[in-house]
């Protein structure tokens, strides 16, 4: 049993507040040949400064006094100290700079290394800068690489393999709960069909449930539609003091609340604990419980995550209070599985928020607009920097801006959809990223609002 | 003066890589094979025994004689995460083990050294305080399902020494 203590669930606090200004991405790709891990970055931050915020480049390194790099793996980028190459190869030196690394939720957890900087008050402009570099390896190799991140005691051997762990717990999943096997589908269906309308995604298209349930099973009962991409790319967000950001942009997106969590790396060492509970959820919920929890179908880190910035934001109801969400839909089931840890629905009914559709751009709390990992990327150590930044371009209503302009489909090589439709949600004012590790040991939760 | 040669004449010809992920390397865009070819050596320190004992057909945990209800840990541990007191070595009682959860893995990662399918497998024993993940390495039709009782095989002669040297046999 493990046991948490008042202190061990202290609600943060920021010193000074902390603003998210702009963002950059490139696209994303299985195979990128053509760039190099510094060339993508420059991309990427480029777009961020004289695309989003509109500013010479040469003015907005005059301001910046701090920067955080975030890659997941340095086996596949097969480059150690990355980092200082691509700070080099922006110009930055002599300026600090950290390299942070939590799995796949690195780019979550340097976007909360960039905030701690701007709160504390070590920055006042920091960018954030991540990528992934994961096709100097073939597919099998890729997936073994990943899969060193499991325990190489006790896990790697047995499948050396991702999708097979989390294969564990959706099995585990559907026999404790009992989810309609198509509605697990219908994530996979749902994230794909928004990454038609991102020129950066890398796995769009609209699939039919049958297509999905019956495609290729990696490991029984996830199918391929259901397992993220494996991409290349970068993504870059940059974070400001109060003072900066508004002297920068008259549209800066406030951070409300952060949090983060862990769990053991190996998920056969997860011990049982009474159900955390949060700002929605009242004692009575789970009396009648019988199944363990966190088990094998719950993620304690995403839990101890939105329970922390939850209380810092104020959030009393994740569905109502929130207005745009990206989640790590790294599979369809551990989405499921986020629904309920971050509250949207009770344990044991998170398809009810697919089925509802609350999940989708008309319902309630419109998630994973961008594709996701599933549709559009999962470049590991740019997916929570990309989240953020697509959850800011819709609280600045600049979703249009740089999804339906022809000249980022272009850019990219693509044609503009001809059903292309916009996905700019209507008017939100506060929006979430989730961004997880493992299958589960590190998970971040940052939460944005409007801030003009 | 006659001056000393750096050669890297024995290198072979380079063949640049044109195709990778069934897409073409584009014109202009140099890929070279960078192989890889060495040995990593790996202690299992205090953890030892553990593999030790699988090679003896023994299933080994660890007990925190400070915390002594928290069950057994398998994985073991050497040191107690609660108390942070050093645990001792037990026999795990298999006898009423089940399977906790499981999935067929048909496509691994490169390196696994089973066949596949391979049902992987999580286990449920009493007195243990974890879901120990491993493999069953027989199976028939429905098989693996929840709640499925199951023994221990130990591979005994030519151990791997690794965690494949335990996988898990239906018990009838």
């Amino acid at each position: 049993m493990l046991e948490l203590s008042p202190d061990n669930l202290r609600v943060p606090k920021l010193s000074r507040p902390v603003y998210a200004i702009g963002g950059g991405l490139t696209d994303f790709r299985k195979f990128y040949p053509e760039k190099q891990s510094t060339e993508l970055c420059m991309e990427a931050a480029k777009m961020a400064v004289t695309e989003d915020l509109g500013m010479g480049v040469k003015e907005f390194k005059q301001l910046v006094n701090f920067s955080v790099y975030s890659q997941f793996a340095d086996h596949f980028g097969d480059q150690l100290l990355a980092a200082a190459k691509i700070h080099d190869y922006l110009g930055f030196d002599p300026l600090g700079n950290i390299e942070v690394k939590t799995g796949g939720a690195t780019g979550g957890s340097s976007v909360l290394a960039g905030i701690m900087a701007v709160a504390s008050g070590y920055a006042s402009l920091v960018p954030v800068i991540g990528w992934e570099r994961m096709d100097e390896v073939d597919t099998k190799q890729g997936n073994s690489y990943i899969a060193s991140a499991a325990c190489k005691d006790f896990e790697s051997e047995l499948g050396w393999l991702y999708a097979t762990y989390y294969a564990l717990m959706m099995q585990r999943y559907l026999y404790e709960y009992s989810p309609n096997r198509e509605t697990l589908a219908k994530i996979a269906q749902k994230n794909h069909h928004y990454a038609k309308f991102s020129p950066y995604s890398q796995l769009p298209g609209d699939l039919t449930l049958e297509q999905i349930m019956e495609s290729k099973i990696v490991s029984d009962p996830l199918t391929f539609p259901e397992c993220c991409a494996m991409s290349v790319g970068a993504a870059c967000i940059i974070l400001a003091d109060e003072e900066t950001a508004f002297k920068l942009t008259d549209k800066p997106v406030k951070v409300v609340g952060v949090g983060s969590g862990s769990h053991t790396l190996r998920t056969a060492d997860r011990r049982n604990m009474p159900v955390l509970l949060l700002p929605n959820e009242d004692q009575g919920l789970y009396k009648d419980r019988e199944n363990e929890w966190p088990g094998f179908t719950s993620f304690l880190a995403a839990r101890m995550a939105a329970y922390l910035s939850y209380n810092m934001a104020g959030i009393k109801d994740p569905v109502e209070d929130l207005d745009i969400l990206e989640t790590h839909d790294a599979f369809t089931v551990s989405d499921i599985q986020t629904y309920e840890d971050i509250g949207l629905r009770p344990y044991g009914q998170g398809q009810e928020f697919v089925e509802s559709g609350e999940a989708y751009l008309e319902g309630k709390l419109p998630t994973n607009l961008s594709g996701g990992l599933l549709g559009t990327m999962h470049s590991v150590g740019a997916t929570g920097i990309y989240q953020l930044v697509e959850v800011m371009w819709q609280l600045k209503g600049e979703w249009d801006k740089f999804h339906g302009d022809e000249k980022y489909w272009q850019k990219y090589g693509k044609r503009k959809p001809v059903d292309f439709k916009s996905l700019q949600v209507d008017n939100p004012r506060r929006g979430m990223a989730i961004s997880h590790a493992g299958t589960g040991s590190h998970v971040t939760s940052i939460i944005f609002e409007r801030g003009w | 003066m006659e001056r000393q040669k750096v050669d890297i004449s024995k290198f072979k010809k380079v063949e640049l890589i044109k195709k990778l992920f069934r897409e073409d390397v584009p014109e202009g865009v140099i890929v070279r094979p960078n192989p890889k070819d060495y040995n990593h050596y790996h202690s299992y320190g205090g953890l030892s025994p553990f593999f030790e004992g699988l090679t003896k057909g023994k299933l080994l945990g660890t007990e925190c004689q400070n915390c002594r209800n928290t069950g057994l840990w398998l994985p073991p541990r050497v040191d107690c995460p609660d108390c942070w007191e050093k645990t001792e070595w037990r026999d795990v009682d298999t006898k009423d083990a089940k399977v906790y959860t499981y999935s067929v893995t048909n496509y691994p990662g490169a390196g696994f050294k089973a066949t596949v399918p391979c049902p992987l497998i999580s286990l449920e024993i009493p007195g243990v305080c974890t879901k120990f993940m491993s493999y069953l390495s027989e199976f028939g039709e429905g098989e693996p399902y929840i709640g499925m009782p199951v023994k221990p095989k130990f591979r005994i002669r030519k151990p791997t020494y690794t965690i494949l040297d335990i996988s898990w046999v239906p018990t009838s």
